[in-house]
């Protein structure tokens, strides 16, 4: 109807009680698109961020945000409900409620979790002057943050949540994903380019060259994807993915093979690359270049830089489960879940998908507090000698099966997407795939090993093995 | 590996890396004009953290200025003091009058100190180093370790970064009850936590690679350009003070030498950046073991507890107001290399002349011939492995 999906329709039509006009059709479009983002997304990202500093001062062994808690913002939702009585019997009112055990309890661990520092993060960062520099490109300069965050948020306008949780169906939406997601690269661009500073147009620079770089295995290992399943719908792929039986996810597209799990992998490190994370985080080198392309950010718009970077890091989390690890499938007994009610079925899958994407969310925290950076050469030789080489060889390995497995069997998808066809692997070429190219993988890295892989022995005396 | 800058000299960006950079260790300038991303030539600046110490040593009596040495290299300010005492003492002996001899154990806990202070400046050193490449987290790790150091140096003199404990013929205060058993289970845990520390960082691949092959020094060049300590000998020179030219009690241990030895393998040579950086985590094993030697050399504590180092303080206060005429310079080895003072005595009780020479200033001035047609990248990571603290260069 309106070319705005299968929601936005039924919901406006809902709305308007008949053929919905603009007002219906702006009504549902907000509730449909962008109330869930912001509800859903800005708060994760915000927990994503205290979650971050956790995990870097447990691997670094310290604390991390321990003091501030929930009890400032509690004060202030009594305020605000009690605003027609006396100060003192507000808090009054306040103190008793906080010495029920429960309540003392949890603020304890709010304030041992550091729930609260995202309140007092904002609150300073709203705080903070807005500056733009003399020599900068004031009308660039200010437009870039929002540029980014749109380019972080519109690719989740697709992404299949759960089986009836889809903003926008569309044909072609993992294309979708990857033209928007590249909207970044202009944001950084403009953001280097518009603060009139040499460390940020450097930052800007390196961006721009390394985004660009890795736009190419990201779209390879998507493609390999697509190639597996025959579809470019989100939704369908994940369809795709499901297999009846109680271990539903031997379905997955990781446990197609060897070839998809090298896509997998590809997929993730090119991922680590798009957002800028660490070890590719080098248009923000704090030690290189101050803070790269964001130096002269303050306030929000620095704000809305760190927002679109957590954003994008949970959309890598979110594709990589979609692409590979079943979408919002569960691991197993997925046929059950399917017998609930709706509305469980549906928060279920959604937490299923969240759970996916916060395990490779904490993967990259991991690596990013552990590993040291790339220079921008071996990024570069990364991208192109490494990623996109293992890319093809994956996309000529699935090219392969396809052709040797010959039939295909109806696929399994389920849902409102119609089934399509998938190759037809019994056990034993199932079990082929991945034994040769495995044994393969193993020599080559053996020799690799015996020939470059030996340590000098004071190295090996500093490691503590042997001697 | 290096990369000659295309673009001629007019059109290239001049780029100031300090003297407020997140990585350029303290107040150091680095004028770097850059071609994108190669740098074409690079010039430190030096002078933001200049205070006349020298000059103020003209001025104070001879044991005075013993606060002000640590201030000279405050990493590592055991050995700054320990650089000025032995200097002091030289010169005294020159006449048998006025001579001090240093109590056995005041040489012994000299040692440890010492040793145990070059340990906590390596560590902010590799970590420093770590850091500037872009992994965080062993920077933290090594400082968790130099604070235990610290903890150990404060129950010893009170202080955890400016010592002046070590004094003119002997040492401030004797060990504290049980430290000989707290720096023994120190070094134990310490030895395992290094251990940690390699395997994150020092074998790390991204680390190693990018290190190995970075502003390469040989042996000729490391001896020409006046390099000196772990950069002289991750250049593959063998030498080192402690036992070429030894003081104290050095000459009574096993001091072994570590030199660099293209440790990083197939891309590495010697005298990069990955050699520098593993001479000092070696010397950091050497100096484990040498901490283990003087505690077995300790003699016990002296009978009369109030006067722990021989009663002689008094006495070596009286000598020092009238110091023999004469010039003397000595050369010790701290952290950072060679620390030599030169004094001259005009036989009052203020010195005529105290001159200091120092690694990080022979390092910095190596800056600008091993840092043309390397990446800005690398920037950060060459002043790391040359481990330059900007007080020692402006003094």
């Amino acid at each position: 109807m309106t070319g705005l999906g299968h929601a936005v329709d039924t919901l406006a039509a809902w709305l308007a009680g008949g053929p919905p006009g603009w007002f219906a059709v702006t009504l549902a479009v907000l509730a449909v698109w962008v109330a869930p983002l912001l509800l859903l997304v800005f708060p994760v990202a915000a927990f994503g961020q205290i979650l971050e500093r956790k995990i870097a001062a447990a691997i670094q062994r310290r604390k991390g945000p321990n003091s501030a808690g929930l009890d400032g913002p509690l004060r202030l939702v009594f305020r605000a409900v009690l605003c027609l009585l006396p100060r003192e019997r507000q808090d009054r009112a306040f103190a008793a409620f906080c010495n029920l055990v429960p309540v003392r309890t949890a603020l304890l661990w709010s304030r041992r979790l550091g729930l609260g520092q995202f309140v007092a993060d904002g609150i300073k960062m709203l705080g903070k002057e807005d500056i733009v520099p003399r020599g900068a490109d004031g009308a660039v300069f200010r437009f870039a943050p929002y540029l980014a965050l749109v380019g972080a948020f519109l690719p989740w306008c697709v992404l299949p949540f759960a089986q009836h949780l889809v903003m926008l169906e569309t044909e072609v939406s993992a294309l979708f994903v990857l033209a928007t997601s590249g909207l970044v690269v202009v944001a950084l661009k403009m953001a280097g380019w518009g603060s009139g500073n040499k460390w940020s147009l450097l930052g800007g620079m390196r961006a721009v060259a390394q985004l660009v770089s890795y736009e190419v295995p990201i779209g390879l290992a998507v493609g390999g994807v697509v190639l597996w399943c025959g579809t470019m719908d989100l939704h369908a792929i994940v369809g795709q993915q499901y297999a009846p039986g109680v271990f539903t996810l031997l379905g997955w597209n990781v446990c197609q093979g060897p070839f998809l799990l090298l896509l997998l992998l590809v997929f993730f490190v090119a991922g680590l690359a798009e957002c800028q994370r660490s070890p590719f985080d080098m248009a923000e080198a704090e030690s290189e270049l101050v803070s790269g392309f964001n130096t002269e950010y303050s306030g929000l718009r620095w704000g809305m830089f760190a927002l679109a970077e957590y954003t994008e890091m949970l959309l890598i989390g979110a594709l990589v489960a979609t692409l590979f690890l079943g979408g919002y499938q569960s691991p197993i007994g997925e046929q059950w879940l399917l017998l609930l009610p709706t509305w469980l079925e549906t928060l279920l899958h959604a937490l299923i998908l969240g759970a996916k994407t916060l395990v490779v969310f904490l993967l990259m925290m991991w690596i990013r507090w552990t590993l040291p950076r790339f220079r921008v050469d071996q990024v570069m030789r990364l991208a192109w000698l490494v990623l996109v080489p293992l890319a093809l060889l994956s996309l000529l390995g699935i090219a392969v099966t396809l052709l040797v497995a010959g039939g295909t069997t109806e696929g399994m998808a389920y849902g409102r997407l119609a089934a399509r066809p998938r190759p037809d692997l019994s056990w034993l070429p199932w079990l082929l795939l991945w034994i040769v190219p495995v044994l393969a993988a193993v020599v080559l890295v053996r020799a690799a090993n015996a020939r470059y892989g030996g340590r000098h022995p004071a190295l090996r005396r500093l490691t503590g093995e042997g001697a | 590996m290096t990369v000659e800058a295309s673009t001629p000299a007019g059109e290239r960006m001049t780029l100031n890396m300090g003297p407020h950079h997140p990585a350029t260790h303290g107040v150091l300038r680095i004028v770097v004009e850059s071609d994108g991303e190669v740098v074409a030539r690079c010039t430190p600046d030096h002078g933001y953290l200049h205070r006349s110490i020298e000059k103020i040593g003209e001025c104070v009596e001879w044991p005075m200025f013993v606060p002000y040495t640590d201030r000279i290299d405050y990493v590592c300010a055991m050995n700054a003091n320990l650089a000025y005492c032995v200097a002091v003492e030289r010169l005294l002996a020159s006449d048998p009058a006025t001579t001090v001899v240093v109590p056995r154990r005041a040489e012994c806990i000299r040692v440890l100190v010492a040793e145990l202070n070059r340990i906590s400046s390596h560590l902010i050193a590799v970590g420093a180093m770590a850091m500037d490449v872009g992994a965080y987290t062993p920077f933290l790790h090594g400082i968790a370790q130099r604070e235990a150091v610290n903890d150990i140096f404060e129950k010893l003199c009170g202080q955890r970064l400016t010592y002046n404990y070590v004094t003119i013929g002997g040492v401030a205060f004797d060990l504290h009850d049980g430290a000989v058993a707290e720096i023994a289970a120190f070094l134990d845990q310490f030895e395992r936590e290094m251990q940690r520390f390699n395997r994150l960082v020092t074998t790390n691949t991204i680390f190693r690679d990018r290190c190995a092959g970075l502003a390469v020094v040989d042996a000729a060049q490391a001896i020409a350009w006046g390099l000196v300590g772990p950069n002289l000998r991750g250049s593959g020179v063998d030498f080192d003070l402690r036992r070429d030219e030894s003081y104290g009690i050095y000459g009574e241990l096993d001091v072994r030498v570590p030199k660099g030895e293209a440790f990083a393998g197939r891309h590495g040579r010697q005298g990069d950046a990955y050699d520098r950086y593993v001479v000092r985590l070696l010397e950091i094993q050497e100096s484990v073991r040498l901490c283990r030697a003087v505690l077995q050399l300790l003699p016990p504590a002296a009978d009369k507890p109030a006067d722990p180092l021989g009663g002689h303080q008094a006495e070596v206060s009286k000598i020092l107001r009238k110091v023999p005429k004469g010039a003397v310079h000595v050369r010790t080895e701290a952290p950072r290399g060679e620390m030599g003072y030169w004094i001259v005595s005009d036989g009052g009780k203020v010195p005529f002349r105290v001159r200091c020479r120092t690694g990080s200033f022979t390092a910095a001035g190596m800056f600008q011939h091993v840092m043309r047609g390397i990446f800005l990248a690398d920037v950060v990571a060459v002043i790391g492995s040359f481990d330059v603290v900007v007080p020692e260069i402006d003094r």
